[in-house]
């Protein structure tokens, strides 16, 4: 008998859709959605996307304050990568005591973004910037490098737009 | 006349709820599975070899891509197994890190398991709640250590870095709203007749058959076997916790997720005393430059979210890299069980047997 009730009565299923209308009403019947603090889905391609500080996206190198790259070919980053994707040429330029990186290749599409190289780097010639839309449609815009490249290691590339707009 | 015949049939490796590349051979009766056979290895990148060529400090990165839904758990075991084989002692603050967010990670593998598997079953709503939580599970992951997913977090001896400037008011936001929205999935499940019709007494898998078959994880605890590695070899810094081990005795689907459930509250209640008795200190013990082995090896276990994850590592006489290396992964031996779990059974059970065990293919395969 009590079995059958509980059948008759669908006390499980509205208990079920009191959740689901709880939220329902909190969004539908606010005038300003963005105000309800349940309202978790942000609109993400026209307002761009918030990372954290310590998030990891695409290398990057950096130049000092003459806007000389600060990079002395040390080779760390380069033995440290664990899917080997950073490729350095060691060379010289002229009035400058360090050696210099004549070529730096970064091959984007085996990174895996873990910052070892970052980490192993103690000149802080590198870092990881915070883009994180990185597809691109051919392959050789992953291919970045300092030189002979139409993309370059030091800004960020232009696929990823909205993200940038966050840097 | 008629002729009764079976029918064998692929479950998989597409199939959207066996979650990702799995395949099951299956023969048919009708509608009642006779035999079963899970077909592995579609994934197999040879995460093993890979760790035996490259030094110690790589190798993490490979551990997050095996379970990449309970990273941080996997980082955990290799940054401990290497520390064993090495020696090293970590500061008392790395570990109560560690342990916060290790548990971390397992309220969102169990969240993801919990979305996954009531899809699976028929209820799609949890999912959408589910996810939102382990949203915010993912946001400390990526202000801790700058990645969501494949999270390289710990180093050998500590952590690369303290806690972010804000980290504590994230995590007290978490754990303020946490019971509320764990209250919210039990209401859309717990007693959800649909949910019980599916799930009581479907795939059960006996205290016996689990430690024959080697089992571990909430399924064991399921089974009514309070064994969690947390508690019975405490590592990091569990010793120090006060927690609870759930168990069920029905050992079925039912209570797997009872299990996960209990297993997320007590999760919660080892974040807060993480935090609240956080230690202060250095975070990285003193390393040599380069981490040379010695004839050594050891076996390491830990308690992932799925069950024990166990790293054993051998050493070479000065070299930089494992001599071997090999990963008990809890999915690919919780595996094992779903043949005695779904013969017997309704074809519609597989897939709530599948759910249950909460496999990552990736760590299967590794
Ligand atoms: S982030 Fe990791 S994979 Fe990418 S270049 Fe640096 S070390 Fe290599
Ligand atoms: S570690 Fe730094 S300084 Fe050394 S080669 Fe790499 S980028 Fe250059």
């Amino acid at each position: 008998m009590n079995k059958f009730l509980r059948t008759l009565l669908p006390a499980d299923i509205a208990k079920g859709l009191s959740v689901t209308g709880k939220h329902f009403s909190q969004v539908f019947f606010t005038a300003n959605r963005r105000k309800v603090p349940f309202h978790i889905v942000s609109e993400y391609p026209e307002v761009p996307a918030k990372v954290q500080p310590r998030f990891r996206g695409r290398l990057t190198m950096l130049k000092d304050e003459q806007g000389v790259i600060k990079c002395i070919c040390c080779l760390a980053c380069e033995k440290i990568c664990p899917t080997q994707v950073i490729t350095i040429e060691k060379g010289k330029q002229e009035g400058r005591k360090m050696p210099y990186p004549v070529r730096y290749d970064f091959e984007m599409e085996r990174c895996i973004f873990c910052e070892f190289c970052v980490e192993s780097c103690g000149f802080d010639a590198i870092i990881l910037n915070h883009q994180f839309e990185l597809a691109a449609y051919n392959r050789e815009d992953f291919s970045l490098g300092t030189v002979g490249l139409d993309q370059n290691m030091f800004e960020p590339s232009h696929v990823g737009k909205f993200s940038v707009a966050d840097d | 006349m008629f002729k009764n015949e079976e029918m064998e049939i692929n479950l998989g490796p597409q199939h959207p709820s066996t979650h990702g590349v799995l395949r099951v051979k299956l023969r048919l009766d009708g509608e009642t599975v006779t035999h079963c056979r899970p077909m592995i290895g579609y994934l197999h990148r040879g995460v093993e070899k890979i760790c035996e060529n490259q030094s110690f400090f790589q190798g993490q990165v490979w551990t997050d891509r095996m379970d990449y839904c309970s990273a941080v758990a996997n980082n955990l075991g290799w940054a401990e197994a290497n520390e064993k084989l090495f020696g090293i002692t970590v500061p008392r603050r790395a570990q109560y890190i560690r342990t916060l967010l290790n548990e971390f990670n397992r309220i969102a593998s169990h969240l993801i398991w919990l979305g996954t598997h009531a899809m699976d079953i028929g209820a799609l709503t949890v999912f959408l709640y589910a996810f939102r939580e382990r949203e915010d599970v993912l946001d400390i992951n990526e202000a801790f250590c700058g990645s969501r997913l494949t999270t390289t977090a710990f180093r050998i001896g500590g952590l690369r870095e303290d806690l972010p400037p804000g980290f504590e008011k994230m995590v007290r936001k978490f754990l303020a709203k946490f019971s509320d929205c764990l209250e919210e999935y039990e209401n859309l499940l717990t007693e959800n007749r649909i949910w019980k019709k599916r799930t009581i007494g479907v795939a059960r898998l006996s205290a016996e058959d689990a430690i024959a078959l080697g089992v571990t994880g909430p399924m064991l605890r399921a089974a009514g076997v309070a064994y969690d590695i947390r508690k019975a070899f405490p590592y990091a810094a569990y010793a120090e916790m006060d927690f609870e081990i759930p168990t069920r005795p029905e050992a079925d689907t039912y209570a797997r997720y009872q299990v996960r459930m209990a297993e997320m509250r007590q999760s919660a209640r080892i974040i807060q005393q993480c935090m609240d008795g956080m230690p202060e200190g250095p975070v990285m013990a003193k390393l040599p430059k380069i981490l040379r082995s010695e004839v050594n090896e050891v076996y390491h276990a830990t308690e992932s979210p799925k069950g024990e994850i166990g790293y054993y590592l051998v050493g070479e006489k000065g070299s930089l890299n494992p001599y071997r290396f090999h990963v008990r992964a809890p999915g690919f031996i919780n595996l094992q069980s779903l043949p005695k779990m779904a013969e017997g059974g309704l074809i519609a059970d597989v897939v709530a047997a599948i759910g249950s065990l909460d496999i990552v293919l990736g760590e299967i395969d590794r």
